[in-house]
This record gives structure tokens, C-alpha cells and sequence, in this order.
């Protein structure tokens, strides 16, 4: 019976996992896994659709769904399905979020209550969003909310037009259902054609008919080679990874240099045509040899594409997300009651987020291709710092097994984890190094190691903050307490201390590696001299006696500020080799995070009296002794 | 004397440095928006008090203009902390086990500071371009200017006699190094504005020779630039001297480089070709660029790799060497490190970037001996909180 409370929290989080684990259903007869799975090279590298279609409606609507007009939810790949082969229909769906749609300067546009938004509901206002996108601030950095709305909203619906194109060209029904034929009488005009034109040229008799019909085929692939956006045609085998595909236009004009069709183009057009006229077994049957032609052609790809797709699916990171919030109320009620039972259900349930987390990192590297590397941009470092607080956290709840390990560690692995899901908004996470930074031993060392130095400052903040709450406010809250957070606080910013440290010094020899100078004064560099000072300032005032406790708490929480700045704030200025993330809305997110520690060190200023807790009691009558010896 | 000790060591005035280096880096840091990295660097980490004042474009500039903050400069913060560290072992720390990993940090901290201050006197940074299938003997200064006076009269090397701008003072005369002539700064301006004179604007020129006459050419003073991607156009008018008399006025710049005519000063049956430049080095070895490789991730324009094969020709041919400098593979040759910088030309230049740090190995220690000293330290601590935890 006593058990009851540990296997009720222990079940519950298995049942989130699996139901987290188990694959997509999709409502139709379709292969839809299989077309998802389907190669592109795009941003440098092979991935499958799904990532693309993943990316691309993260980009316009802020998240991996669509509610389609007769209320059906849509995947990312199903809607993707449709914006391709059935744009007619695709137009239809609300997938543009516009986050303040009556500021727009669009009138007749707003519906109440509505953020989201159809291509055919912006169809009216194209023309005056044009004029609206002339008008903004041509530097990205000095538009204002307003005005990057409108470049939002711009580029959006730019990048739809251009997806939409992706796989064949785009007309009217009459032109899609019959891609293939249209593919074959082009193939087989090309020798007439340039034979008309080349008989034009000379000034003898051309059949006119057939010249204008084969220009325009000309126009009109030349407009879709400038349009399409996925590069989905590889080249001929035998072919390198790194090899140039090309994208539908390009391949079809090709054709009239004499090279032959790709048989990607005929296949995406049968699979179009078969889509849209419901032939399932066509459509299966066709993704099946394009997905088996990949297979010949790319051996070394095809598990990391199909992994990719699994990745996608599994969405590990939103998994130990809520895993996360589950250890942070177990422990929450720990306090309340069954403390034993409950603190060993949260400290179990955080191993397992643990776990999953560490799939997710990992699943990763092996998707990019590097091994070792856990930092390659501001996204995968927050995912980062997340799971090494987490790790510290377990360690901390391992050896005190007071709770106050584990709720810090599902605290910061959640809100990182936050952190990281707007920061991918902005399309693949897993993008290409630029070459100065592409050295997978000092991104495996120095970033690695700067990194778990920004998770162990933000721990010892958070503990800094948990001292600061408790002791003014919770009754329960001893002198012994206070001592072991303490120490707590003391040893994670030992440990933060001493990775900052190294890790800012591994960056000094990259520098010096890289562009002869050990020290350039840059901010991304200075941020992270910050942390280290701060943690020497905090060693030093404790070894020095100048703070106790509560002053080494402040200090702790003065770590969150310093570290929030180093990590993001410096990326606000936009100076400097390491501005890689500029991110408009971070500057507002920053002052609020900054203001919100002032706060808390601010209440931590309150006289003992005020603090509610035993220990601050304590302090509090050995002040008033302090002071009535004095005055005597 | 005791009172002084005690006040150099503590412990206290530790915490108060730290507290007031954070500040300068997070000023130093604010400020690079305004007047870049480089030239930051000068105002708060190469001096001894840095003033920030609130800056101009930030809001609410009208109220609170009248904020300025000063604060110690890096020089002075590093030379209190090396006193304050030193004063601290002297007085208050005796060399036990258990202090070993604090010595081992503090010892590589010193030798940090020292690096960086060795770094900030000695180190030379300058950059080559070579052309492919070309060779350069030497590399040049993007800050630094030199008036330069060449013989070319031996047909088998040109005599380059060099005066640092920081020499030319208006009014001040200076000798030229191994000749008989002597330079007259007549003005200098650190940037300026040049172009044709404008009919009817006053026509305010010195110059009585060279390209300033022959074209009307009129310098204007401009404001010292300090933004990364643009240059100071340093401009000069100078009066050469030669035993006889003068010789005349030139109007010699940075902008007047190799696509024009050059200069010349003739005395007696000598002449020279007079010319302010970017500061160059010359070698004793002359670096072919013999290919330079751009490629990129397919479909981005994101680049993978830049390397340049090159081939070291040295006047002793025993120290000819061929080597690929590539991303953070740089090529160390006799004292210098030749670093892939940039590229010009559509990728048929390749620029190197060329340090001279005697001091380069100074922070790897460092690096070792803080590192050892932080796990050494870190680790009796921990290993002595889990027995007492056992226990």
C-alpha cells in the first residue's frame, strides 16, 4: 500500500513514453512513411522529406500541425503531401500564424480570434503586401515588430510558393494529371525543337508550331528551375554524398542539352498523378522503386535518412519535456507527503528523462555525422546545457536525496528544452559549420566543455534561487538545510568554475589555431571570461569569509545574469567572429530574465526578520542579541 | 609598511579587482558596438582607465547623456592582480599538499597575465595576399603606414628606406635612414578625404610637386574610422630635403597606391619613389601560392573548406618548404605563423593572415598548469566531502 504512490508515478510515466514512442497513424491507404522517407539535399545535406516538411511548417506556423477546414489534423508530411500535389486543396489550410493579424495594415484581413491564416485568405492582399514589404527597413536589425511581421509574412509566403514547386511544376489540374505524358512529349520534342531553332536561326523554313511549343515548355522550366526549392533529382550513379543535385527545373532543362530524364522527375510526377486520382496501389508501388533507386544509388545514406525520419517521429526532446514537469511534481508533492516513496519515484523518472534525452543527443550526432560534437549552434547548446544540469542534478539527488537535486535538474532541463524549441522555429537544426568552425575536435573539446560550464552556472543559480524562496518563505526551512544547500551551491560552482575555465582557455587555443591570436577581446569571448570571473568572485568571497550563505546564494543567482548574457546577450550586439544567432525577440526575453534575478537577489536583501524560515529566525534573534550586546 | 602588505594581500581586495574586471569586460564588451574590436580594446584592455560614457544611439541618449562611468583599466587591474597575488603568497599562503592545486592556478594565472602583456608588446600581426601562380616576399599592415623613399637604380634589388607615420609630426623634420635626405612633415592627417579640386571651392594645397600638381589633388582632414571592414586613408604633404635645399612639397597617400604613376624625387643624378604605404615586412623567403582551393556544402552558400597549397622559397634553399594552409592548420615557418585569413579575386588570391608572437607558447602552459591545479584542487575537496559524508 505504501508503495502505491511510487508505482502510480513510475506508471504514468511509462504510459507517456510509450504513447510518446508509438509511430504515427495515418488516416489513409497511402504509403505516407515511405514517401516521407524520400531523399532531398537541402542546406548540404541528404534528409528526408519529412524533416523538410517538418522545418518548413515549424517556419510558417510555429508548430508540427494543420487543422484542415473540416477540422481533420493533419501531419507535417500529409500536409506536405498536399501543398505539392494537391495545392489546390493545400490553399485552403491555415498554416501562416500572424501573431497580431490587425496590426497588419491589411484591412478586411483579421478575423477575430483567428492567428492563423490560409494562402487564399492572403490571396487578396498580395498586392498590398508587396507595396507593405517595400516600404519596411531593408536591415534586418533595425526593423521594428511591426515591420518584421510584414518581412515575416513576405518570406513566408515566398518559401510556399517556392515548396510548392518543389517536385513538379505547378498548373492547373488538367496539367497535373498528366505530368508524365507531359515529361514525354517534352523528352521527345527536344531533337525537333532545337532543330527548328537552329533552322530559325539560320533563316531557313522551321515549323513554327512546334518552335513556340517548345519555347514555351523552355520559359517555363527555366521559371521552375528558379523556382523550385528542394534539390530532389541526384545525379546519375555513381555518386559522393557531397555530389550537386539539382532540382526539378534544372534537370528538365538539361534535357535539351541531350542528357536524359532523370527517372526521380518521371517518378515524382507519377506519384503526383496517382495521389490525385486516389490510386493507392499506383502511389505505393511508385515510392517504392524511387525509394529502392535511392537505396542503389546512395547505400551509405539510406539508414541515416530513414533514422532521420524515425527521429522526427519519436520527438525524444518534447518526451523528456514533460517527463521533466512529471520528476518536478513528484518531487513538488514529495514534500508534502510520502516523501520517501515519491522522491525515489522522481529521482527514477529523471534517470529515464535522462536517458531519453541522451538518445536524443546522440540520435543526433549520428544524423549530422559527428561524433563527439554536442554543440554546433545556439539550438543544440541549449538542448546541451539542458542535459548536463540534468546530469549534474541526478548526481546532486544521488548523493543528498533530499528532492532538491532532482526538481533543479527537471527545472532547468525543462526550461532549456524551451528554450531550444523556439530557438527552432527558424528552420534545420542541424545545419551545415561554416569552415572556420568545422573542426570536430575543438567543437567536441572547447564547445563541449564551455557548454557544461553554462549548465553548472545555471544550476548553481537555480539552487541560489531555491536558498532565496525557502528561506523566506517555507516554515520548514533549518539552519542544517540552509548548510547543505549551501554546500551544494558551493561545489556546482566549483565544477562550473573549473569548466568555464578550461573550456574558455581550449577557446583561446582554437583562436590561436585558427587566426594567431590566443585572445581577440571578442564578446562571445568576454562573455565567457564573465563566467569565469564570476565563479572566482564567488570562490573567493567564500574562502575569504567576505559572504555567507545567504550573500554566496545572490551570488550564485548574479551566475544566472552573467550566463544568460554570455550565451545570448552577447549574440544581440552582432560584433564579432561568434555572432552566430541573432535572435530580435531574444533582446525583450533577456531583459525580463535579467530583471527577474534582481528580484530574487532583491528579496534576498530582506532584514532576517522578514524571512519566515527556522533559519532565518535564527539569524534574525542573533542580530537582536548582537546589537542589545552592543548597546549595552 | 606591515598595514600596506596586509591591504595588497587580502583576500578582500581579491573580490574587488574580480568585481571591477567584470565590469570593464562587460563594459569593454558594450562598447565594441560603437567603436569595434579593435580600438575597444585599446580604451579599456590596453590602459589604465577606461571611461564608458552612455552611448548615442541607445534610447532615452537625451536624458542620461550625462552618464559616464569610469572605472580601471585593463593594464591597471592586471598589475593589481599580479601585486595582490604575489603579495597574497608571500604573506599568507604556506606551499602544503593541499594547496598545491591553488598554487598550481594562481602560477598559471601570473604566467597568463604576463603572456598577454608580452602578447600586446611584441606580437605583429599583418596580412599577405598572394595571387595564384604569384609570389610575395612580403606582408603588410592594415593599421600601420610608412613613408617610404625606394631606389630602384640596382637592377638587382630595390633600397626601401621606411619612416613610420607615427614619425610624422607636422613642422618636425626627420633624417632618412642611410641616405642624405631629410623629410619636412608639412601636415598629416590620420584619414582624410581626396579628390579633385573642385573649381571655385578654395584651393588650399601645399604641394608644389608630384601627382598633387600634376592632377589637382586636394586633401581634406576626415574623422579616424574604427568600424573592422573599412580603412583610414592616412595622407601626408611632406617637404624632402636634400643637402643642397628642398626639394619641393609631395602629397603622398595610402589611397595613391600601385594604379598610379609613382612619385618621384629626383636629386643630383639620384631619384627615389616616394610613397606613404601600409606598413610592409619584408623576408627573407618568398611565399608561391600554388592553388588555392573554395568549396562549398551543395546548394548553400555556406563554405567547407578554404586551403591554399603553398611552397616556401628561401634564400638558403636547404629551408625551402611546400606546405597546404588550411582552416586551424596553420603553417609555422621561422618564427612567423601564416594563417588562411581570406580570399580576394573571385578565389584567385588567397590571403594570409602573418603573426609574429614570440610569447605563442606562454598560454598553452598556462593552460596546463591552471587546469592541473583547478582538478587537483576541486578533487581533494570532493574526495574530502564524500569520506566526511561515509563517515
Amino acid at each position: 500500500m505504501k508503495k502505491l504512490p511510487y508505482i502510480a508515478f513510475i506508471v504514468f510515466a511509462v504510459l507517456l513514453i510509450i504513447s510518446g514512442l508509438r509511430p504515427e497513424r495515418y488516416d489513409t491507404d497511402f504509403d505516407v512513411e515511405a514517401f516521407a522517407e524520400l531523399p532531398v539535399q537541402v542546406g548540404g545535406r541528404i534528409k528526408p522529406i519529412d524533416s523538410v516538411a517538418r522545418n518548413t511548417l515549424l517556419i510558417f506556423a510555429g508548430r508540427q500541425k494543420v487543422i484542415t477546414p473540416e477540422g481533420t489534423t493533419l501531419s507535417p508530411i500529409e500536409w506536405f503531401m498536399d501543398l505539392t500535389m494537391k495545392p489546390e486543396v493545400a490553399d485552403t489550410y491555415r498554416v501562416f500564424k500572424i501573431e497580431f493579424p490587425d496590426d497588419l495594415g491589411l484591412p478586411g484581413l483579421a478575423q477575430q480570434g483567428q492567428r492563423y491564416y490560409s494562402f487564399n485568405d492572403l490571396l487578396p492582399h498580395f498586392d498590398e503586401i508587396i507595396r507593405l514589404h517595400s516600404e519596411i527597413n531593408p536591415e534586418p536589425k533595425k526593423r521594428s515588430a511591426y515591420e518584421q511581421q510584414i518581412a515575416d509574412l513576405n518570406d513566408n509566403l515566398t518559401l510556399y510558393h517556392r515548396v510548392m514547386h518543389s517536385l513538379h511544376p505547378i498548373g492547373d489540374a488538367e496539367r497535373l494529371n498528366r505530368l508524365v505524358d507531359e515529361y514525354m512529349s517534352f523528352q521527345q520534342m527536344v531533337p525537333a525543337g532545337m532543330e527548328a531553332l537552329r533552322k530559325q536561326q539560320a533563316g531557313e523554313d522551321y515549323d513554327a508550331e512546334l518552335l513556340s511549343a517548345f519555347i514555351n515548355y523552355g520559359d517555363d522550366y527555366l521559371k521552375l528551375s528558379q523556382t523550385a526549392y528542394l534539390r530532389v533529382v541526384p545525379p546519375p550513379p555513381p555518386v559522393e554524398p557531397l555530389d550537386n543535385w539539382k532540382n526539378i527545373g534544372l534537370e528538365l532543362l538539361d534535357v535539351i542539352k541531350g542528357e536524359p530524364l532523370s527517372p526521380y522527375v518521371s517518378g515524382y510526377g507519377a506519384l503526383t498523378m496517382a495521389y490525385r486520382n486516389d490510386q493507392v496501389d499506383m502511389f505505393n508501388q511508385t515510392v517504392d522503386e524511387l525509394r529502392l533507386r535511392f537505396e542503389a544509388d546512395f547505400p551509405g545514406e539510406i539508414g541515416r535518412v530513414h533514422f532521420e525520419r524515425l527521429f522526427n517521429a519519436a520527438q525524444p526532446f518534447y518526451l523528456s519535456m514533460l517527463l521533466y514537469v512529471l520528476v518536478f511534481l513528484a518531487v513538488c508533492v514529495s514534500w508534502l507527503r510520502w516523501p520517501h516513496e515519491l522522491s525515489k519515484a522522481a529521482f527514477h523518472i529523471l534517470i529515464l528523462a535522462f536517458l531519453i534525452h541522451t538518445f536524443g543527443l546522440l540520435a543526433r550526432m549520428y544524423i549530422s555525422g559527428r561524433y563527439f560534437v554536442f554543440v554546433t549552434n545556439l539550438y543544440s547548446s541549449a538542448v546541451f546545457v539542458g542535459w548536463g544540469a540534468v546530469f549534474l542534478g541526478a548526481i546532486m539527488e544521488r548523493i543528498f536525496k533530499n528532492g532538491i537535486g532532482a526538481a533543479m535538474a527537471a527545472m532547468v532541463g525543462f526550461c532549456t528544452l524551451i528554450v531550444a524549441h523556439h530557438l527552432s522555429m527558424s528552420g534545420d537544426t542541424l545545419e551545415m559549420m561554416r569552415a572556420v568552425l568545422d573542426s570536430n575536435f575543438w567543437l567536441a573539446t572547447h564547445v563541449t566543455v564551455i557548454t557544461l560550464g553554462y549548465s553548472a552556472m545555471f544550476f548553481a543559480g537555480t539552487l541560489g534561487l531555491i536558498f532565496v524562496i525557502f528561506g523566506v518563505f517555507s516554515r520548514n526551512f533549518r539552519k542544517n538545510d540552509a548548510r547543505t544547500l549551501g554546500s551544494m551551491i558551493y561545489g556546482v560552482t566549483c565544477f562550473a568554475t573549473l569548466f568555464s575555465l578550461v573550456g574558455t582557455i581550449l577557446g583561446g587555443i582554437w583562436a590561436d589555431q585558427s587566426w594567431g591570436r590566443f585572445w581577440g577581446w571578442d564578446p562571445k569571448e568576454n562573455g565567457a571570461l564573465m563566467i569565469v570571473v564570476m565563479g572566482a568572485i564567488f570562490l573567493h568571497a567564500r574562502w575569504g569569509g567576505i559572504c555567507r550563505e545567504r550573500g554566496l546564494a545572490c551570488l550564485a543567482i548574479c551566475g544566472n545574469i552573467i550566463t544568460a548574457w554570455s550565451w545570448f546577450g552577447t549574440n544581440l550586439l552582432g560584433v564579432g567572429l561568434h555572432s552566430y544567432g541573432f535572435t530580435d525577440s531574444g533582446f525583450f526575453w533577456m531583459v525580463g530574465f535579467v530583471l527577474s534575478q534582481l528580484v530574487f537577489i532583491g528579496l534576498a536583501q530582506l532584514p532576517w526578520s522578514f524571512w519566515r524560515s527556522d533559519f532565518g529566525q535564527d539569524k534574525s534573534s542573533k542580530e537582536r542579541k548582537r546589537i542589545l550586546i552592543a548597546s549595552e | 609598511m606591515k598595514a600596506l602588505l596586509k591591504f595588497f594581500s587580502s583576500l578582500k581586495l581579491t573580490v574587488v579587482l574580480l568585481v571591477f574586471a567584470m565590469m570593464l569586460i562587460f563594459f569593454g564588451t558594450l562598447d565594441q558596438v560603437q567603436y569595434g574590436i579593435w580600438h575597444t580594446q585599446k580604451l579599456y584592455f590596453e590602459s589604465y582607465i577606461a571611461i564608458w560614457a552612455y552611448p548615442e544611439q541607445a534610447p532615452g541618449y537625451e536624458a542620461l547623456q550625462w552618464l559616464h562611468i569610469p572605472m580601471p583599466g585593463g593594464y591597471l587591474l592586471g598589475g593589481m592582480l599580479l601585486i595582490n597575488l604575489v603579495a597574497a603568497h608571500v604573506t599568507r599562503f604556506k606551499m602544503t599538499w593541499k594547496k598545491s592545486g591553488i598554487f598550481l592556478v594562481h602560477f598559471g594565472l601570473i604566467l597568463l597575465l604576463i603572456s598577454e602583456l608580452l602578447t600586446d608588446l611584441l606580437a605583429q600581426e599583418s596580412q599577405m595576399p598572394v595571387d595564384e601562380g604569384g609570389r610575395a616576399n612580403y606582408s603588410q599592415s592594415y593599421r600601420e603606414n610608412e613613408l617610404v623613399l625606394i631606389d630602384r637604380s640596382n637592377p638587382d634589388y630595390d633600397q626601401v628606406h621606411s619612416i613610420p607615420t607615427s614619425l610624422l609630426k607636422p613642422g618636425k623634420v626627420v633624417d632618412v635612414p642611410e641616405s642624405d635626405l631629410k623629410i619636412r612633415t608639412v601636415r598629416y592627417y590620420p584619414n582624410a578625404n581626396i579628390g579633385r579640386a573642385q573649381p571655385g571651392s578654395p584651393h588650399d594645397s601645399p604641394a608644389t610637386q608630384g601627382a598633387a600638381v600634376k592632377m589637382n589633388i586636394v586633401a581634406h582632414p576626415a574623422e579616424v574610422t574604427y568600424d573592422e571592414n573599412s580603412i583610414n586613408t592616412a595622407t601626408a604633404f611632406v617637404e624632402v630635403i636634400a643637402p643642397e635645399g628642398s626639394l619641393g612639397i609631395w602629397l603622398v597617400s595610402n589611397i595613391i597606391d600601385d594604379r598610379f604613376p609613382p612619385q618621384m624625387v629626383h636629386s643630383g643624378d639620384q631619384s627615389w619613389e616616394i610613397a606613404l604605404r601600409f606598413q610592409r615586412h619584408y623576408y627573407p623567403f618568398e611565399v608561391e601560392l600554388v592553388d588555392f582551393k573554395h568549396d562549398k556544402y551543395p546548394g548553400t552558400e555556406i563554405p567547407f573548406n578554404f586551403s591554399s597549397e603553398v611552397m616556401v622559397h628561401h634564400e638558403d634553399h636547404t629551408k625551402n618548404q611546400k606546405a597546404l594552409i588550411y582552416m586551424n592548420h596553420p603553417l609555422r615557418y621561422e618564427g612567423l605563423t601564416f594563417y588562411q585569413a581570406s580570399f580576394a579575386n573571385q578565389d584567385r588570391t588567397s590571403i594570409f593572415q602573418v603573426v609574429r608572437n614570440p610569447g605563442w607558447i606562454l598560454p598553452y602552459l598556462s593552460v596546463l598548469l591552471m587546469g592541473l591545479g583547478m582538478v587537483i584542487q576541486f578533487g581533494i575537496h570532493f574526495v574530502g566531502f564524500l569520506n566526511k559524508r561515509s563517515s
